[in-house]
C-alpha cells in the first residue's frame, strides 16, 4: 500500500510516496540517498540509526516513513553549513572520537541534540545523552571528552 | 537487514473512526502509537498485523494536565520522555518520572509512550508498577462509549489487556498525592541507570499519619504474568509500626507471593533475591520521602 509523504529533511521538502511499511531508516537511505545514517540491528538496540525527528534522537528503524510526514528530519549530513563542519564534528576529529565510524552519526546527533538543550552538559548527562548508542569499538572516552570539549567551545 | 512485511495502514483523525478500523478489521489490525514495540515484534515475525492504525493523527491525545486539586491527566500518547521531563508530574508525581527515567534509552523514551506502554501489557512494564502504586485510572474509549478502569484491572495475562476489541486508552488519570507520601521506583537491568529490559522492577508507596504507615502499596514488574501488587507485603506493613526489621519483613513476603520464571535473563531464584533487596530499598526509599514532608 502506497503512501504519500510530505517531510522536511535537512532543511529541503521532500513529497513522495512510499510503501507503508518502508522504515524512516530506509526512506533515508534507499530514496534520499542519505547514507550517512546506518542500519546496525534494525530493532532499537544499537542506536546507530539515530536521526533528529523534530530536533529529538530517534532510532529511525522503529519509526516508519508514512509516521514521519510532516516532520522535520536531521540527518549526519545536514549539520555542516556552507561546507563549514558542526562544532561537534570538529570537535569528533580534534579528539580522534572514533575508530571504524559506524557510530560516529548517530553519537554525533545524539551530542547535538544534547548540546541545543544543554549547552554545557554535566559527565553524567552526556553520558545518559550517548546511553541509546553503542560503539563496539571501545571508543567511549574520547567520544565523552569530544563532547565536553564541544560543549565548552574549546578547538 | 530486517524488513517489515507489507500492511495496510491508516491515520484516522478521530477515536472513533481508528476504533471504526480497528474493531472491523479484528485481531489482524493493531494500533500503532511509538512503535518502539511493535515494529521490533513485527520485524522479528512475532506478531504480523494485515493492518496498522497510527493513533498519532488523533489530536488531544499527548496533553499532561493538573486536574482536580493536585491530580494529573496524562494523554495516552504522551511519550515516556515528555513524562520523564514534565515539570508537572515531577511536582505532583514525581515517582513517575522515576519509572520513565529508567525505560529504555533516551532515543527510544522520545517514541515510546504510556498508552503504548500499558497497552502492550508487557509483565517486564516499567511504568505499571509505579502507575499501579498510584492507583491510576484507565480511560478508553470504544464505539460503545467511554469508561474509566483501575489500572490493577488492565492486565489479562502476558501481552493481553481486558480492553475490548475497538477500545482505545485516551488517557490516565492520577489522583493526588495525600500529604507525607513518598514513592519511588526502582529497577535491576543488566545495564546500571536504565536502558534495558527490567529482570525486576518494583514501586512503592507509603503514607504516613502521625509517623505511622497510613497507606502502604507494593507493585511488582518482571516478576509474573502480569505486573503485580504485593498485597500481603503491603498488609505487613500496615501491621504495625514502621520498622527495619517490619519493612525487611514485607520485602520477603513481596518476594514469597511473587511468581517469577525463569528465562534468558536470569533465573527466578535469582529473581526472588532481587525482590526482595529492591523492595526494601524501595521501602525505604519511599518512608525518606514521606518523611521529608512532601512527595519528593
Amino acid at each position: 500500500m502506497k503512501v504519500s509523504i510530505d517531510i522536511h529533511v535537512n532543511g529541503e521538502r521532500y513529497q513522495k510516496e512510499v510503501e507503508a511499511q518502508t522504515t524512516l531508516l530506509e526512506f533515508l537511505r534507499g530514496t534520499l540517498h542519505l547514507t550517512g545514517t546506518k542500519e546496525g540491528c534494525g530493532l532499537g538496540d544499537c542506536g546507530t540509526c539515530i536521526v533528529l525527528l523534530d530536533g529529538k534522537p530517534v532510532n529511525s528503524c522503529l519509526v516508519l516513513a508514512a509516521d514521519a510526514g510532516g516532520r522535520k528530519v536531521t540527518t549526519i549530513e545536514g549539520l555542516a553549513v556552507d561546507g563549514k563542519l558542526h562544532p561537534v564534528q570538529q570537535s569528533f576529529i580534534d579528539n580522534s572520537a572514533f575508530q571504524c565510524g559506524f557510530c560516529t552519526p548517530a553519537m554525533i546527533l545524539s551530542a547535538k541534540a544534547l548540546l541545543d538543550k544543554r549547552p554545557e552538559p554535566t559527565e553524567q548527562e552526556i553520558k545518559q545523552a550517548l546511553g541509546g548508542v553503542l560503539c563496539r569499538c571501545g571508543s567511549h572516552q574520547k567520544i565523552l571528552a569530544a563532547v565536553q570539549a564541544a560543549g565548552k567551545g574549546e578547538k | 537487514m530486517i524488513r517489515l512485511k507489507a500492511f495496510s495502514y491508516y491515520e484516522p483523525a478521530s477515536i472513533r473512526e481508528a476504533s471504526e478500523i480497528l474493531t472491523q478489521t479484528n485481531d489482524k489490525a493493531f494500533p500503532l502509537a511509538g512503535g518502539t514495540d511493535l515494529l521490533v515484534r513485527m520485524k522479528r515475525g512475532v506478531i504480523r498485523p494485515a493492518v496498522l492504525v497510527n493513533l498519532k493523527r488523533i489530536t488531544g491525545l499527548s496533553g499532561i494536565e493538573n486536574e482536580n486539586d493536585g491530580g494529573l491527566r496524562i494523554g495516552a500518547l504522551a511519550t515516556i520522555a515528555d513524562i520523564e521531563t514534565s515539570p508537572l508530574v515531577r511536582k505532583t508525581h514525581p515517582v513517575l518520572c522515576q519509572a520513565a527515567g529508567v525505560l529504555g534509552s533516551q532515543p527510544l523514551r522520545n517514541l515510546a509512550t504510556v498508552g503504548g506502554n500499558i497497552g502492550r501489557a508487557s509483565p517486564a512494564s516499567d511504568m505499571a508498577p509505579a502507575l499501579m502504586v498510584l492507583q491510576a485510572r484507565v480511560a478508553a474509549q470504544g464505539r460503545s462509549g467511554s469508561r474509566e478502569l483501575e489500572i490493577d484491572h488492565v492486565f489479562a495475562g502476558p501481552g493481553s489487556t481486558t480492553l475490548a476489541a475497538g477500545e482505545i486508552m485516551t488517557s490516565f488519570f492520577l489522583p493526588a498525592m495525600a500529604p507525607a507520601t513518598g514513592a519511588a521506583y526502582l529497577k535491576m537491568g543488566r545495564r546500571s541507570g536504565g536502558g534495558d529490559c527490567a529482570l525486576v522492577g518494583v514501586a512503592a508507596l507509603l503514607t504516613l499519619e502521625k509517623a505511622e504507615p497510613g497507606t502502604a502499596r507494593i507493585a511488582l514488574s518482571s516478576v509474573g504474568p502480569t505486573p503485580l501488587r504485593a498485597k500481603r507485603a503491603e498488609a505487613l506493613i500496615l501491621s504495625g509500626k514502621l520498622t527495619e526489621e517490619r519493612m525487611r519483613q514485607a520485602a520477603r513476603a513481596a518476594a514469597e507471593e511473587a511468581a517469577p520464571i525463569t528465562d534468558m535473563r536470569c533465573s527466578a531464584s535469582y529473581r526472588k533475591e532481587i525482590i526482595e533487596v529492591l523492595t526494601y530499598r524501595a521501602l525505604q526509599e519511599a518512608k525518606q520521602k514521606a518523611q521529608g514532608g512532601k512527595a519528593a
